[in-house]
């Protein structure tokens, strides 16, 4: 698939809360050791796609710390390159801030590749999805655009706000509209979208002359109902989720403690690469109690964790308890403790004998660095 | 100060009373501590005392281990100033020929050494378990205007008859060196962990390589011949955890002193900071523990998924410990399987090794048993 460009779109991600609000949805931990835009890239290079683009929106640092070298997602790391696309004059005007924009002004990357192909993705649907079968089948069509989508029948509550498609007889995009969470079941779009070279050079040009606020999923609707092109639909059966809120990420992640489910999302053909931490094994006490929970290196246990996931170098004290709560690294919880509900960021001190306590409808959060 | 210090890293050893687990890799290649291989500790110790040249000097069962070295990676040795190389006997024009001991497998790198043109080279062994860093001995040799600075470490009186034993003055200079001794006169054990002022170094190897009665190892023939020259040999006497693992038993104490039960001057685990050990990543599923799972007094790796219970153990990643099995006191090496209802205790689980539905073993023996299959996860 040397004939093609990976862009992770990170313009597109909703906010997860206050968990979003001093980092990109991409950069944000999941599942202990992982980041979402690790899902993506790892998609594209389980699909051997080359080079890759981060259209950042904002919040760079974060992005490029969980970057580091680059290197952990390329399958040669000489062919392979990841680009960071950052605009800076979007950042100075937020309204104009959109991923078009962004490719306009980092444009030389795709001057000096010589691929034909583009392909988007965004880091908030996550899915584990082989890439190359739907490239061959855009190519072998000589289609201009295709558009990845799944068949849900949840949509009364997720994929609010995504794209909903209707189909024509010959499986082209007929029209699209936002889900607005009124229907069950719907087509619904996974933000995976293939265009030619020619097509997206097109779009960066009509993106002036239309709206310069617009960015591709606003694009793509316009240029359907002025039938500009067609958009070829392409069905992903697996396993996908909508990261659109703190509920949903909650929800999502703990969802996937089901070993059953989890299996649908880590493949052995297509494992997901992550930034090593050099970090040891988790160490566990005499006393510790656990169940149900994914724990990452680098912590010590010596109390009792239920129906949690625990992110790196968290230390949790002796008698402790942490019940269907997502601790995130370097955390400490204090001897006695108890935590129930909650979602605590980074670097959080909980004092000993404290109480955290919310309700499985209302999750409670606790911002980065807070001593409680 | 350690751009002048080249490294060279003994690996080719086999490890035979490692049994089974060195059948297809070397010693320095085995597992430990549920993430890492052996030769992890001085390649991390060789980064984080800012070593840029290193060689490992591999031999025995060498694919694997040659592949896991590669360009040094893994240990961050592969910088813009950094130079690792995996060397391995070869054809020269004077013919072919295997490392005959320690001290030859040097000899016969003398030119890779010349080409760095190190002041000094730091001699290591590929299987020894220890974090530290070599700064304060390149000062001591430094210091004492040393030729060769042997690190030691003090042994138990009845174990010394294993060891080089040294024994030195006041001011820390070697007087004897007894390789083995039968009766031990001092319990100051040799970690085979030598620096060397190059210049004598290469001397001393040339002169060796024309004794066709040397044996060409470091312990019996170079550092005794060094003492008789009247050479200037120091002790830097080591205090922190070290452990050399011979066989299956001292390799499962070795992992269980990293336990929180275990021996706390096991300096691995509580060391975050600039002494942290480096391994590979292998993209591994998050640890997973199940519902019904019972984790006490254990050390877990990323990758596991235990649905069983674990006492005591120190599990690598990737394995699979089903509902109902129980682990005690064992080591679970990677691709491990422990299926339902099994009962081992005391034990090394090999790598890609496993147990059938209900089978036991060992359970209440007095000795640790290597469990040696191919039971588990296919793949390695």
């Amino acid at each position: 698939m040397k004939d093609v460009i990976g862009l992770v779109d990170c313009h597109t991600s909703p906010s997860l809360g206050e968990l979003t609000a001093h980092r990109t949805l991409a950069s944000t931990s999941f599942l202990g050791r992982y980041a979402f835009i690790d899902f993506t890239l790892s998609n594209f290079c389980n699909s051997e796609i080359p080079t890759v683009g981060v259209l950042v929106k904002d919040h760079q640092r974060s992005i490029l710390k969980h970057m580091g070298n680059m290197l952990s997602w390329v399958n040669n790391t000489k062919t392979g390159h990841v680009h960071i696309f950052y605009n800076e004059k979007g950042l100075l005007n937020p309204a104009y801030n959109s991923d078009i924009a962004n490719i306009r002004e980092n444009d030389w990357v795709l001057y000096d590749s010589q691929a034909n192909y583009i392909v988007f993705a965004s880091p908030h649907i996550l899915l584990n999805i082989d890439l190359r079968p739907i490239l061959e089948e855009h190519i072998a069509r000589k289609e201009e655009c295709t558009l990845v989508y799944q068949e849900r029948e949840d949509c009364l509550t997720s994929f609010l706000g995504g794209d909903i498609i209707h189909l024509d007889e010959e499986g082209y995009v007929k029209k699209m509209e936002k889900n607005d969470g009124s229907k069950k079941k719907a087509k619904v779009s996974l933000e995976i979208i293939i265009v030619n070279r020619t097509l997206l050079a097109e779009l960066t040009r009509r993106h002036q002359m239309v709206d310069a606020s617009w960015g591709v999923r606003e694009l793509l609707p316009y240029c359907l109902n002025n039938h500009l092109f067609r958009i070829h639909a392409h069905e992903f059966k697996g396993y996908a989720r909508c990261f659109d809120s703190l509920k949903h990420y909650v929800d999502y992640s703990f969802e996937l403690l089901d070993r059953n489910i989890a299996s649908s999302l880590f493949l052995e053909e297509r494992p997901i690469y992550t930034l090593t931490h050099d970090t040891p094994p988790a160490l566990y006490g005499e006393e510790s109690s656990v169940s149900n929970s994914f724990i990452s290196n680098g912590c010590v246990i010596e109390g009792e964790v239920k129906d949690s996931i625990i992110c790196r170098n968290v230390r949790i004290g002796r008698h402790a308890k942490v019940r269907r709560s997502i601790i995130l690294s370097n955390v400490a919880i204090g001897d006695r403790s108890s935590l129930q509900d909650v979602v605590v960021d980074k670097y959080v001190i909980v004092t000993a004998r404290h109480e955290l306590k919310g309700d499985p409808s209302n999750i409670i959060y606790f911002p980065q660095g807070a001593i409680l | 100060m350690s751009t002048k210090l080249a490294a060279m890293i003994l690996a080719g050893g086999k490890g035979t009373r490692l049994q089974a687990l060195t059948r297809k890799i070397a010693k320095p290649a085995v597992s430990y501590g549920g993430k890492y291989r052996i030769i992890d500790f001085p390649l991390s110790n060789c980064a984080n005392t800012g070593i840029t040249s290193v060689g490992v000097l591999t031999q025995y069962e060498s694919s694997e281990l040659n592949t896991y070295v590669g360009n040094g990676e893994k240990w961050g040795l592969n910088g813009v100033r950094s130079l690792t190389s995996v060397l391995t006997p070869k054809q020269t024009e004077e013919g072919s020929a295997w490392y005959l001991g320690t001290a030859d497998a040097i000899t016969q790198n003398l030119d890779w050494l010349d080409r760095v043109d190190p002041e000094y080279v730091l001699i290591l062994s590929g299987d020894h378990i220890y974090s530290c860093s070599y700064d304060e001995m390149l000062k001591t040799h430094i210091a004492k205007k040393a030729d060769c600075t042997i690190s030691a470490y003090p042994v138990a009186i009845e174990e010394a008859s294993r060891f080089g034993i040294l024994v030195a003055d006041k001011d820390s200079n070697i007087v004897e060196f007894v390789e083995k001794p039968k009766k031990p006169t001092s319990n100051l054990a040799s970690m085979g962990i030598y620096i060397f002022t190059y210049k004598v170094l290469r001397a001393a190897l040339i002169q060796d390589a024309k004794d066709e009665t040397s044996e060409h190892d470091f312990g019996k023939n170079i550092i005794p011949k060094m003492l008789n020259e009247k050479k200037r040999l120091v002790v830097y006497r080591y205090s922190g955890y070290w452990r050399d693992v011979g066989t299956v038993a001292s390799l499962h104490q070795a992992n269980m002193d990293l336990l929180m039960s275990g021996e706390n001057k096991t300096n691995l685990y509580s060391v975050q900071g600039s002494n942290r050990i480096y391994s590979e990543d292998p993209f591994s599923i998050p640890q997973y523990i199940g519902k019904k799972a019972v984790v006490r007094d254990s050390l877990v790796n990323q990758g596991a998924t235990v649905e069983g219970e674990i006492d005591h153990c120190v599990v690598s990643g990737d394995t699979l410990i089903e509902e109902g099995a129980i682990c005690k006191n064992a080591v679970i090496m990677n691709n491990v399987i422990i299926r339902k209802g099994s009962h081992i205790e005391n034990c090394i689980v090999g790598p890609g090794a496993g147990t059938d539905i209900g089978e036991e073993i060992n359970v209440g023996g007095e000795s640790i048993v290597l469990i040696a299959n191919s039971k588990g996860r296919k793949d390695e």
